[in-house]
């Protein structure tokens, strides 16, 4: 194998079949990502149904800068910069809550929650050409939402956001359609998990599931119906199973399980009609959408399982957000997402299925967790520096819609995102 | 049997030193059918876990879930296992409507792989006595930590 050349020679450190292992290791590549992708590129913030009333904020991160969404008293969602206009301060001392006016307590100036600046303490002493409209907070270079998915920009210039989206964008509809009006209620709570490996390995991946999570699949076995179970009937990562990996463009790729849900979409009605008001949910879903969509949505169980390059994934009932906090450290957000107007059966049922896997203490995140920081690691190792993905490249092949689709457990999807990866890192 | 504090000091460095030792089928065998297990996140003690994530909200079933994964070799965040040791005090217990009330702190010392965590917080029994024992019905861990970042909680509070 040849040495890598320049660590910027982005072409020959991602290939066809093989990428290397740096990418994952180097902390000037990771600047680098910093710069090119997460202070460039759409990134999700999360769902407006997380503030829904005025006032409400949740203060998270834009790539490394500190941001703050806000509802205003006008109703509308805002991004700001975390950053008071006078000596940079950040605003708000909680993660979230809920504030008619955001105030930095080492000077004391006050701003509404629309972002105007309210009040200066003693302003006299700024002279005449002191303008208070002037000292708004900033907002962030550029915001879109999609149906309520907040994303935002560093660059001021670039794809809209329909354009990233692209062939994605019905993924998301899927995620918020299994609710009969297409509402989300993003307050729940979040799962907060971090592990100590490179941000990339939270990838979208259909070949790991037999061996990191074959302890939940054997679980499976042991109680159908039981956790996860619920929504998997069979062995959705087989060959078999009719499942696809799909590349949609864009780095956005998602293990496809619809083949597999539609085939034992009866067995899955059947468990919801057992609970308290299921028959009435499915009846609103028929009424909202025909019966002949209602019956996909409700095979899909609102879970796309997709990625969002680069920092989003829909996966079960979850809103999950990537935050890349150095090379080799990564915190992942979990917000699990309840249907509105579903009998709360629905959602308590949505609930325990998530906690059964996900967050620190369920069966499969902690796992995955583990095998990345192995996988950060072995890495380490550099003698043989790459890492092979060449896995279903000889079968994979175009669908209808120009997505590329190989089997459950093809690398079409690491594939996917690191061509997206390559695109955005060889940007100047 | 008797509820003294003599016993119940008893029962519980009996659980903590099963929980610490992965004695975990032993433990299980500690809970009634009706158990609630319940670890809620986001510090929203008091919670309605009906609509809001937990850590670990679990019946007798899930609870049974989650003790068969972890004697399985591919529950691979506990291979190796957590090297645990707690403290459990500040004591303090009722009777209610015949239900024992207890409340205490703890404080866990966990090695796994080269990182010691330190992890603390308030537990909330609801035991039986039953025979020369207690049972356990619903145990509540108010984990100081629950809103916070964490990689693994794969082992048993």
């Amino acid at each position: 194998m040849n040495a890598p050349q320049a660590l910027s020679d982005y072409a020959h450190l991602v290939q066809t079949d093989r990428i290397h292992g740096s990418i994952y290791t180097d902390p000037a590549i990771f600047e680098q990502e910093m710069a090119r992708i997460f202070h460039r590129g759409w990134l999700c913030l999360g769902h407006e149904a997380e503030i829904p009333q005025p006032g409400d904020f949740r203060a998270t991160t834009l790539g490394r800068q500190p941001v703050l969404m806000v509802r205003g008293d006008d109703g509308q969602v805002r991004v700001f910069m975390n950053r008071c206009r006078h000596r940079g301060m950040t605003l708000c001392e909680d993660e979230t809550g809920n504030e008619k006016f955001l105030r930095c307590w080492y000077h004391g100036w006050v701003y509404r929650n629309t972002g105007e600046l309210e009040d200066v303490p003693l302003a006299n002493a700024y002279g005449a050409q002191f303008r208070r409209e002037d000292f708004g907070l900033t907002p962030v270079p550029r915001m879109e939402s999609y149906r309520g998915f907040v994303f935002a920009s560093l660059a001021p210039t670039g794809q809209s956001l329909l354009e990233h989206l692209g062939l994605a964008r019905r993924y998301l509809d899927i995620f918020l359609d299994a609710s009969p009006t297409g509402e989300i209620d993003v307050t729940a709570g979040v799962h907060r998990t971090r592990y100590r490996g490179n941000w990339k390995f939270v990838g979208m991946d259909g070949y790991h599931p037999h061996y990191t999570h074959r302890s939940v699949m054997d679980s499976w076995k042991r109680r159908p119906g039981g956790g996860m179970a619920n929504l998997h009937h069979g062995d959705p990562f087989c060959d078999e199973s009719g499942n696809l990996t799909r590349d949609a463009g864009n780095g956005h790729v998602l293990l496809d399980m619809f083949p597999s849900r539609l085939a034992h979409v009866d067995e899955y009605l059947a468990g919801i009609r057992k609970r308290p008001g299921g028959e009435d949910y499915i009846a609103a879903m028929q009424e909202a959408h025909g019966p002949q969509r209602a019956r996909e949505l409700l095979a899909w169980a609102g879970d796309p399982h997709v990625g969002i390059y680069p920092n989003l994934q829909l996966i079960g009932i979850q809103i999950r957000i990537i935050r890349p906090l150095a090379v080799d450290d990564t915190e992942v957000l979990m917000f699990p997402a309840l249907l509105k107007d579903v009998p709360p059966s629905i959602n308590e049922m949505r609930l325990r299925q998530h906690e059964s896997f996900y967050g620190p203490a369920g069966a499969g995140a902690p796992d995955d967790a583990e095998i990345f920081e192995r996988n950060q690691q072995g890495l380490g190792a550099t003698v043989e520096p790459w890492v092979y993905l060449a896995r279903g490249l000889e079968r994979e092949r175009q669908d209808t819609d120009g997505s590329i689709i190989g089997m459950p457990g093809d690398e079409t999807t690491q594939r996917g995102q690191l061509r997206e990866w390559k695109r955005m890192m060889s940007e100047a | 049997m008797d509820i003294t504090r003599e016993t119940i000091e008893s029962f519980l460095f009996h659980e903590a030193d099963l929980l610490d030792e992965f004695a975990v089928e032993e433990w299980l065998a500690l809970w009634t059918p009706d158990a609630c297990y319940w670890v809620p996140c986001n510090g929203r003690a008091g919670g309605d876990p009906t609509r809001e994530v937990s850590l670990i909200y679990d019946d007798y079933a899930r609870l049974q879930d989650r003790v068969w994964r972890l004697a399985s070799p591919a529950a691979h965040s506990q291979r190796p296992r957590s090297r645990m040791r707690r403290v459990v005090g500040n004591i303090r217990f009722e009777l209610r409507e015949g239900e024992l009330h207890t409340r205490s702190n703890f404080l866990l010392a966990e090695l796994r792989r080269g990182r010691q965590e330190i992890w603390s917080g308030v537990c909330q029994h609801r035991l039986l006595a039953s025979g020369d024992n207690f049972q356990i019905k619903a145990k509540t861990v108010l984990l100081t930590q629950s809103d916070e970042a964490i990689d693994n909680l794969s082992f048993l509070l």
